[in-house]
This record gives C-alpha cells, structure tokens and sequence, in this order.
C-alpha cells in the first residue's frame, strides 16, 4: 500500500518528516518498506505559457515556440503536435535537470537555438499521466515560474506501506491519517466533509473548487433529489451484503481527469483512465471505500439485488474470464441477470465506455468473511477485494458515493448529481471492550489506565464506562466503526502496548519448570546419527520433501513396491515437485548429481535424516509418516588415490551402517536380499534383533550398473537406508571384565564353495567346535583373517582362514584341552564337505 | 681390531710386576679395539675376546693360581679392577651403539608428513540443521522441550486452530500445498503447538523445529523450508518473559550481545504480536550498503506474541487460567545470517562441494 505524503496532509495536520512518520509506523505495526521520491531529481524545471508556434524554416516535423517563462521570452524547439497558443506547460531551462537525472542543455535544430525543452510527464518520470503523446499541458491557472515539485503533487513523497491483515482500515489516505493521528497526539485531523452540514438542493451552479480537495472547506455536494428516471427497488436477500447505495450522474461527458488526480494515481500505482472511473479509484484510495461505475443503459432492468449466487451459475468478469459460482459467493444482478460479483469484480457488459452518458454509482458494504472466501476460492484478488477481506467502515460507503459524485462534477465528469437510493441489511454494532488493570500489569509490566485511555481514544475508540471490580480498575470502551479487528482485551492492550513500544520493557526469563526439558527420543537420535555420519566423512544433505512424479521410474520401482506409490500434490509448483518421497534415495541421488555437474570429482558421501511418507490403509488419513536416515558414496569421477586401499566400496559402506547401529548399541546382519535399484550380487537387508523380533530396518546396496549407466555415474554408487524409529531407545550396553584366565588360539584354513557366505562358515565351525567340546563350550570367537581365491585354488572354491579363540572360564587352558576340541572339529568340518588345509 | 686383541695372548710369566705389564696392554689394546668397534655385532665380539670364557681377561685371572698366596689379593684386586672398567665402558658403547641404530632404523622409516592421509576426508554439518541443534540446546537450558509433529497435517490444526479460518485474509499469507482428500502440507509448525497444548496441557513449554511448506518459489523464497517455533504457557505470564527468552536464544546463537528492538505486527494467533529485529550480524549498522541488511542495519528474524485466547481454548486450556506467548523463525534464515550464506539455492540441492567448501574455512 503506497501512501502519498501530499494527498495525507489534506486530512492530518502534522509535523514530522515522512522519515520521522515511517520510524513510528514501522515500529507500531505498519511497516514501512521505504520511503521514495519518484521525482526527486527534477530540479529548476518551472511553469511557462506557450505564446506562439511557427513552423521550422527547415525541418517540417518542428514546431518553434515562444515561451513566457520567469525569466523572460525563451525560444524552444519541439517535435510535440499537441500544443497551441496559450497553453500552460512545464519548460525545463539548460542546465535543469529530467526525473531520470538527465540534464538539459541548450541545443540547436539548423540554425534555431532552443533554450532547453517542454516537458512531457514521462520526462517528469510519470509516463501515465500524459492524455496524448506530446507534451503535458497544465490548467490555465497555472503560474508562470512556479517550480513544478510544488504543483499538482509532483516531487511528493511515497510511503510504500506493508498493512498486516487485520488492518484493513489503513489501506486509504484516511486510515493512514487516523493512524498517524493515535500516533502523533500532537496532531490534528482535518475536517471530513460529511461532517460538515448537508444540504439536500438541487445544483444550480457549480460549486468552485481550487482544488480537488473539498475537505478543508467542510463543503458537501449538494444533490438533486428526484431521479429523472424510473428505477426500481435495491434488494438485499443476501445478509453479506450489509449496505448498498446508488448514486445517479447524468449529463456525463468522458474526459481525462485534471493533472493533479493523474499524478495522485500514478503515484499510487493506479493508471488513470477517465474522470469517471478515476472519482471512482480516487475515493476508494483515500477513503478506503470500494465503489463500482455502471453504465446506467446497460443495466438490464431498473433495478438491483444483491443475493447468494446459485450453485454452478455464470459470470463474465471485467477481466473478461468466465467465473462460475457457488451459493457462498455474493452475486449482484439487474433483471436477475448477474452484473458483477459482489465486492470482487464488476462484469464485463454493465462497464463505464467512452460513450456512457448516465452513470449508477455503486458504494456498498459486504461481509469481509464472505468477500474473502469468493476471492480466495477464485484466486481472484482485486483492489476491491483485497479491501473488502480485510474490513471496511460500514459506514463509509453512502459517503463513498456522494464524495464520487461530486468528484465526477467538478471533474467535468457529470453535470447532475442525484441523491443516493439506499438499502440497508443490519450492520454490526461495535461492542464495548474491557480493559482490567490487572490484565495491562500482567501482559505490559505497566499499568497506568489513565494513560492508556488517552491512548485508545487517540486511535478513536470512546471511553464508554469506568469501574473497580474484584480485579481491580476495569474501563470498557467502543472501538470505532473502522476498527472491526478491535474485540477482546488482548486488542486494547495491543494499542496501548503499540503505541508506548515493546523495546523498553524489562527483559525476564522464564523460572523454573517442575520437571526437566526433554529433547526427546527423535532429535537426540537425528543428533547422535549425524554426529557419527560427519566424523565418518559423510556430508549432511536437507534434500526436498517432495520429488517428480517419475522418480519411481527412475528407480525401477515396480508398481506393487510400496514405495512406487507416492501421495501426490492436488497444486504443486511443478511436475518436478509433486510426489512426496517415499524414499530419501531419490534426493541423494540428485545431491550426487548436483554434486557432479558443479564439477566436483573426488568421492562424494552424503546422508540424509528426515521423513519419508508411505501410504498405509491402517493409519489415519491413509499414510504414514516415517523419520528414516539414508546415505550415499560414490568414488569420485576421478577415483585415483595413492592408497587403493582406502576406496570405497560395499563393505567400507557396510562398515560405516554397522558404526550407526553401533551408536545405537546395536549390531545388524546383513543378508544377501533384492532391492529393484539393487546390483544382484551386492544388495543386502539390515537386519536388526530386538529381543526375540529381528526387524528389517532398511537396505544396503550398490546401484544396478544399469541404472548407473541410466544416470551416467561412472564409477558405482553405494545407498542405503533405515528406519529410525526402532533405533530411538538406545539399548544398554552389558560391561564384563576380562576374563583372569587367558586364552588359547587356534587357527582354520579350509577351502569352502564360494556360494557359502562368510556367516553361513562361521556358524558352521562354531556348529563343529560346539559339538565336540559339548555342552561347556570352549568357543569365545570366530575371526576371519585372510581370504583368498584365484591362482592355486579349484574354481568355484576360495581359501578362508579364522582364527579361533577357545576360552574357559573357571581355569587356565592346557594344549591337551584345546587340540582335542579343535582337531574334532577339523574332522567335522571336513565330513561337511569343506577341505581342511 | 683382532689384530689387536689377538696381540693380549697367554701370560707366559707370572709375577706382580709383569701382571701390572700386562693389565696395561689389555687396556690399552681394549680401549683402541673399543674405539673402533662400529655396531653391536663387533662389540659382542670384544666382549667374547675380553671377558668371555676364553678371554683375555679370564686367562688373567685363572693365571691368579700361579702367584705366591702373599700377591694374590693385590693382583686380584687389579684384574678386578680392569674388568669393572671394562664392562662399565663396554656397557657405555653398546647404550651408544643401540640408541645410534635405533636413530638410523628411524631414519629408514622416515615418512613424508606432507603425503595426503589415508583415511577418509571429514564430513561436513548442513547448517541448517546445525542450527537446530544450538538452538534446541539453547532454549532446552531455558527449560524448553521439544514436541514434533506431522508435516502432511490437517486443515484444523494448521488453520482452523490457529484462529485462520478459510476466508481469513490471513490465508493469503501462506499459498498452501493440498492433498486430494484435503490434507495439506503444513505451512509452518504451529499446529505442533495445538496439538502439543492438546496431549500435554498446561503448564507448557516446548520448541517445535521441523520443515514447513509454501506454495512459493523465487530468489528469496523455497516452497520447501525449515522453522523453529516456541509456545510457553503458564500463569500470569508477561510479554518481558517472551522477551528474555529470545534475548537468550539470539545472544546465544549468534555468541555475542545484539542490539535487538521489537516492532507492532500482526499474527492471527497472537495478540498482541511483534516482531523482532536484531541487528545487522554482517555489518552492525555501519554499511549503508551492506546486502544482509540492505543499509537498514536492522534484520527481521522472529514472530511472536501473546497467544491468542481462541488458540489457547483449541488447544483445550482454559484462556482465564493460562496464558502465555508463541514464537517462530526461520531456520534456514538463521543458518544463512549465522553462516553467511547468500543464496538460499544451495541449502536443499545436497551439492557436497557447498558445505564442504566450508570445512576448513
């Protein structure tokens, strides 16, 4: 919302800078994001009147004038075709200087010596103000040598102002004015001009303004009473529609509005179109209230109402799109066709057209609830709108249109106006507010309730009753009709807390709780897992939650896989943004690419903890919400490294999950399993035993090589990923000392089928040490220590050598204990089928 | 050095005199042989030529026999003597010999200290995630605990609660990803709020840090980002109390006392609302150019308020008996301010060389 310095001091009488204003309504609630002065840099241009014009002696597209300016007859040269004799321009001399900075000089068009240039309003800096190509023309009484920044609301300044929701009263020069005013109490507001007294006469002449303010004079137009047409009744069966008044113009001539109203627009963002449809912009930003023009012959019927829209009707808005309602939206018809969606967007066959001859002013007030839900639903934001959702003085709109019409008239717009026709639903009183001392002493620390009624009435609410109860001095007051945000105690203590600032209030912290804060088990996990993630060389990744639509594809995701089938967005950004992960793999894979193509080549290792979603018929809604944790290394684009041995690969990744689980006082097997993205021969479940239930809590795998060829890595990539909800309770490790009796070592060395897994060995020696040293077992350990397979071993054979630790509790072990054992269990070993070496 | 010992051969003649004679030689040849020895391997030889069972030295003293009973102790006492000696210089050179190899050993082993380690390069934190931990860590010092909840989350809770209802203009505030069945992403995390307020009661104090989104994307916003918010609800409670606690947060965040000033806002779900802006942790005011504060000095980092009764009684506590304040920030914000981060692309496309470009700056 951009507030014009000069259109504010028609209503307020203040004295402080604009900066001064804006450090006080930015710490008060309205901030303001700057502060400008679009023709700051105009300087010594002045008014002058054109006296003549002839023609070039050379150059026939030329016009030679001869001005009368401050300082004298000056010669100047233009290409504009607009201008005659008499005409009042702005004329800049050499050596002044163009809103854009640019200085003028003398200059010469074969042989003529123009001294500098007239002036059109873009080189004024405001481009919507020129009526014609050419140069702008200014009123007759326009004085020869004024400074063209103090006319007609050039060089004023602009406070572009952000208005939070609930202030819908400060979108207009007025609500700025009243704000201000609860803000500087040593301002002074200006009279309005329906506080002036009324008259209810018939124009006879035209009332003279010098300007376009009435509001210092306290004047009201004085209307025709009697319409000069037939027209019907204003129904209101809708209850949103709370007010509804039309004012009548005739005898209306189109005409582009005067300069200072053109400049007043285009100061606030508003692109001035006719005096007509300007009136109506004009009050709606000083005064905050939305009005509509018709063109009184288009209508219909002689006649309005304002009603609940039926279910699937039809308008044609002025924006030329087709709207189809519902009964929530406030539909505005004549002759029960719809004429414009109630406090939206008038439509598109009842508009002001250049040849309109009787204009129907619309000033109505409809339910912010209602306004809000039609312009949310249709996505639909109009300056109306925008207005109406956020509240405006119901009282405001049968002021809205008289202001309008007078407007029209004084901007040769309409010779008559007539008095409004008016229909009212019941408007919402304001109702009184409490404001307990005790309540102001808890919330501010403070409590002076004389001068936190001061306050309140500056900002215009009145002091309606005043008493001691139980707790203490109570005062209530009624907030004013521009202030529908006003309801609760909380809101008085908000003004008063606003306007006294919160910076000087006594910082205190909270005491002390009778219990402790709890992190809790999903923050201390994603802290512990992250801590050993980073140690082990992974970075940590926040990738995005959701994902496009074909990342199952990419993954290979067969359509019964769990995770092929996401919850997708009804109004995502874009199709790449759209389905919620039902894997962090994906965002990895992205981050790795990411990584790539910004020309990283050693070894990426990144992770990931977040939330994945997965559809599930049992939960609520359909879905779950898991916290997973998912990591990735890749070898780098350039792999090379003078230690070969420290290359990544699935074993180094198995590691780095076992060293996770560990933190967790957990240990996992990995069994040989399948993941779609998987390599065949490198994909492993996680296996996890709590108590008696082993839990597959996630995978580990290299990428197929197809898909790393389908996403151009050029060395393997590795992912897991687990679920981290049975990880949250650490489980306790059990401390036990070294044992006081050594040990005894033994070695195995076997041949075994490449097809047995290295456990699957494991558990067989330890089968084969159990069962000859019965039931004490001897057996602590099973270490493998060297594998090998290749020249000098059978195909389809490897070489594994563990080593075996044989303990016992109560003694010392002898050679005689052990070698019994142990051989006994070579001859198992060996009838299973593996050869001994 | 054989030569020489090989020199000290058997006594021929036995007397004091000629014994006295003969100690002289042998250390005289011992001290020139030990001086030439180079390693422990020669010096093991000289002791076996001096002292050991066919030594020089031990024929000496088996020669003892020989000698008139009257000379003996004098002469015992001087081969005595010479074998003290010797043994002390001998243990002397092979200290010197063990400790020279030992350094030349150490030499053989020498590694370049330059070479590249061989152990995996460090991971890297995400910042914002970091900054969740300090600041959970903070505000658990100030008693606060956390409370987490869903991100795909109902209307009710993330508005309807929270005092937005659907034609609030509020609304408009926060563009709103929807799920078909009507389910939405939440548009930031106060509905953790409500639905803490609900399982717990009061007296409250909690944080709830968590991703949110918005149906927003440009420069300065991602659809997609991260906020931390705090409720207290308690008795009696002042806005000066909402004051301290974000004094501690911002102090302790950023490690350093800021100037801070709390301007008048507006949130749907408190009242009264504010907002905080600290001061500029790039430039503290003094660059009218600077592109953190754009010149203001000031940086907008928090909402907050006094909890609005109709958010306290959804969160089913009574509004007369409880009160207290609500506050948000975003994470990705503070991350950025504290680890000058410029643009806010690089937080969730997971491109390790970012972060790690960080690691050792």
């Amino acid at each position: 919302m951009i507030i014009s310095w000069h259109l504010l001091k028609n209503f307020i009488k203040l004295d402080v800078t604009p900066e001064e204003a804006a450090e006080r309504l930015s710490l008060s609630g309205a901030e303001v994001e700057y502060i400008s002065r679009p023709e700051a840099k105009i300087k010594g241009v002045t008014v002058a009147r054109v006296d003549s014009l002839k023609k070039h002696h050379a150059k026939e597209h030329l016009l030679v004038a001869e001005l009368n300016t401050c300082k004298g007859e000056v010669v100047c040269v233009t290409a504009a075709k607009n201008l005659k004799p008499g005409d009042m321009v702005f004329y800049g001399a050499p050596g002044s200087t163009l809103a854009d900075g640019k200085e003028l000089s003398a200059r010469s068009f074969d042989g003529v010596e123009s001294a500098g240039m007239m002036l059109s309003a873009a080189e004024m800096g405001l481009p919507d103000v020129d009526i014609v190509e050419g140069i702008l023309t200014l009123p007759k009484d326009a004085l020869v040598g004024s400074d063209a920044t103090t006319l007609y609301g050039f060089g004023d300044t602009l406070l572009d102002v952000s208005i939070t929701p609930n202030r819908g009263d400060l979108l207009s020069v007025l609500g700025m004015a009243r704000e201000l005013h609860g803000l500087f109490p040593d301002s002074e507001l200006l009279p309005m001009p329906w506080e002036a007294e009324t008259t209810e006469e018939t124009i006879e002449q035209p009332i003279e303004f010098g300007s376009i303010s009435p509001l210092r004079n306290g004047a009201r137009p004085r209307l025709a009473a009697e319409w000069p047409i037939e027209f019907g009744s204003i129904s209101l069966p809708d209850p949103g529609c709370i007010n509804y008044n039309l004012g009548l113009a005739t005898d209306v001539t189109i005409a582009p509005s005067p300069v200072d109203v053109r400049v007043a627009l285009s100061h606030l963002g508003m692109r001035p179109i006719s005096n007509i449809v300007d009136a109506t912009n004009y009050v709606m930003l000083t005064l905050g209230q939305p009005l509509h023009a018709f063109d009184l012959n288009t209508l219909p019927a002689p006649e309005v109402t304002v009603r609940a829209a039926f279910d699937g009707e039809k308008i044609l808005t002025l924006d030329g799109k087709e709207r189809v309602l519902t009964p929530a939206d406030m539909l505005i018809t004549s002759g029960g066709v719809g004429i414009g969606l109630a406090g939206v967007m008038g439509g598109s066959q009842t508009g002001i057209a250049d040849d309109t001859k009787i204009v129907l002013l619309e000033g109505a007030n409809f339910s912010a609830r209602r306004v809000g839900h039609t312009s949310r639903r249709l996505g639909l934001t109009s300056e109306a709108s925008f207005r109406y959702a956020r509240g405006v003085d119901p009282t405001l709109a049968e002021t809205g249109v008289d202001y309008a019409l007078y407007l029209m008239r004084v901007w040769s717009g309409a010779k008559v106006g007539y008095r409004k026709k008016s229909a009212v639903n019941a408007a919402p009183e304001p109702k009184p507010v409490s404001l307990t001392k005790k309540k102001l002493d808890t919330i501010l620390l403070w409590s002076d309730m004389d001068e936190s009624a001061k306050i309140l009435e500056g900002f215009g609410l009145k002091r309606v009753s005043q008493s001691v109860s139980q707790d203490g001095p109570v005062m209530s007051f009624t907030p004013p009709t521009w202030r529908p945000d006003i309801t609760i105690e909380e809101d008085l203590i908000e003004e008063i807390g606003r306007f006294r600032g919160y910076n000087d209030a006594p910082d205190i912290l909270p005491g002390v709780l009778p219990r402790r804060a709890d992190i809790g088990a999903e923050t201390v996990l994603a802290g512990a897992l992250r801590g050993v993630a980073i140690a082990r060389g992974y970075v940590e990744a926040i990738t995005y939650s959701f994902l496009p639509e074909r990342f199952t594809d990419a993954l290979h995701l067969p359509h019964d896989d769990i995770r092929a089938n996401p919850l997708t967005l009804a109004n995502p950004i874009s199709q790449d943004w759209m389905a919620m992960r039902t894997t962090l793999i994906p965002g990895l894979l992205a981050g790795l690419k990411e990584s790539l193509s910004s020309g990283w080549r050693e070894p990426v290792r990144i992770f990931e903890v977040g939330r994945i979603f997965l559809r599930d018929p049992h939960a609520k809604n359909g879905h779950r919400e898991e916290d997973a944790m998912a990591g990735l290394v890749f070898g780098g684009i350039d792999p090379r490294t003078p230690w070969k041995e420290t290359r990544d690969d699935f074993l180094s990744v198995k590691g780095d999950v076992e060293a996770f689980l560990a933190s967790r006082g957990q240990a996992a097997d990995f069994v040989s399993g399948t993941q779609p993205f998987g390599h065949t021969g490198q994909t492993a479940d996680i296996v996890v035993s709590f108590g008696e239930e082993k839990k597959k809590l996630g995978f580990l795998a290299r990428l197929s090589p197809a898909i790393e060829r389908e996403m151009d890595f050029t060395e393997p990539v590795y992912v897991f990923e687990i679920f981290l909800a049975p990880l949250e309770t650490p489980k306790k490790p059990v401390y036990s000392p070294a044992s006081q009796f050594p040990a005894a070592f033994r070695d195995i060395s076997m041949l075994a089928p490449l097809s047995r897994t290295n456990d699957e060995v494991i558990a067989d020696i330890r089968a084969a040490v159990n069962k000859s040293s019965g039931a004490k077992s001897l057996l602590e350990s099973v270490r493998l220590f060297d594998v090998y397979s290749g020249k000098g071993i059978p195909e389809g054979l490897r070489s594994l050598a563990f080593a075996v630790t044989y303990r016992a509790k109560e003694k010392t072990l002898q050679d005689e204990d052990v070698d019994g054992i142990h051989n006994a269990a070579r001859d198992t070993l060996t009838q299973k089928g593996y050869s001994m070496r | 050095m054989n030569d020489k010992i090989n020199k000290i051969d058997k006594i021929d003649k036995i007397d004091t005199a000629g014994l006295k004679k003969q100690v002289e030689d042998v250390r005289a040849s011992f001290r020139s042989s030990l001086s030439s020895v180079q390693n422990t391997d020669g010096l093991q030889e000289l002791r076996v030529k001096i002292i050991g069972k066919k030594g020089v030295l031990t024929s000496l003293l088996k020669s003892l026999g020989a000698l008139p009973a009257s000379e003996r102790p004098l002469a015992g006492e001087m081969l005595n003597k010479l074998r003290d000696e010797m043994e002390e210089e001998l243990g002397n050179k092979k200290a010197a010999l063990v400790d020279a190899e030992i350094r030349a050993a150490e030499e053989t082993d020498r590694v370049d200290v330059t070479m590249p380690s061989r152990a995996r390069a460090g991971g890297a934190f995400h910042p914002v995630a970091q900054t969740m931990h300090e600041i959970v860590a903070i505000m658990q010092g100030l008693g606060y605990s956390v409370a987490l909840g869903p991100e795909k989350e109902e209307e009710h809770y993330n508005f309807d609660c929270l005092n937005i209802p659907s034609w609030h203009p509020a609304r408009d505030m926060q563009d709103t990803f929807y799920f078909s069945d009507g389910t939405l992403l939440r548009t930031h995390t106060s509905p953790v709020q409500i639905r803490s307020m609900l399982k717990y009661g009061a007296p409250l104090r909690v944080v709830c840090p968590g991703k949110v989104y918005r149906r927003d994307n440009d420069t300065t916003h991602s659809p997609m980002f991260n906020q931390l918010e705090g409720l207290l609800l308690e008795q009696d409670v002042s806005f000066s109390v909402l004051k301290g606690s974000l004094r501690e947060l911002m102090n302790g965040f950023f490690g350093r006392e800021l100037k801070s000033r709390f301007r008048a806002s507006y949130f749907p779900f408190t009242e009264p609302s504010m907002e905080l802006d600290i001061e500029c942790v790039e430039c503290g005011g003094k660059n009218p150019n600077c592109r953190i504060c754009k010149g203001t000095g000031w940086l907008e980092v928090c909402g907050m308020g006094m909890v609005h009764p109709f958010v306290v009684r959804a969160g089913g506590v009574d509004p007369d008996k409880y009160n207290g304040f609500a506050f948000g920030m975003g994470l990705d914000r503070m991350a950025m301010l504290k680890y000058g981060i410029s643009d806010l692309r690089y937080l969730f496309n997971g491109n390790v060389s970012y972060f790690l470009s960080g690691r050792n700056a």
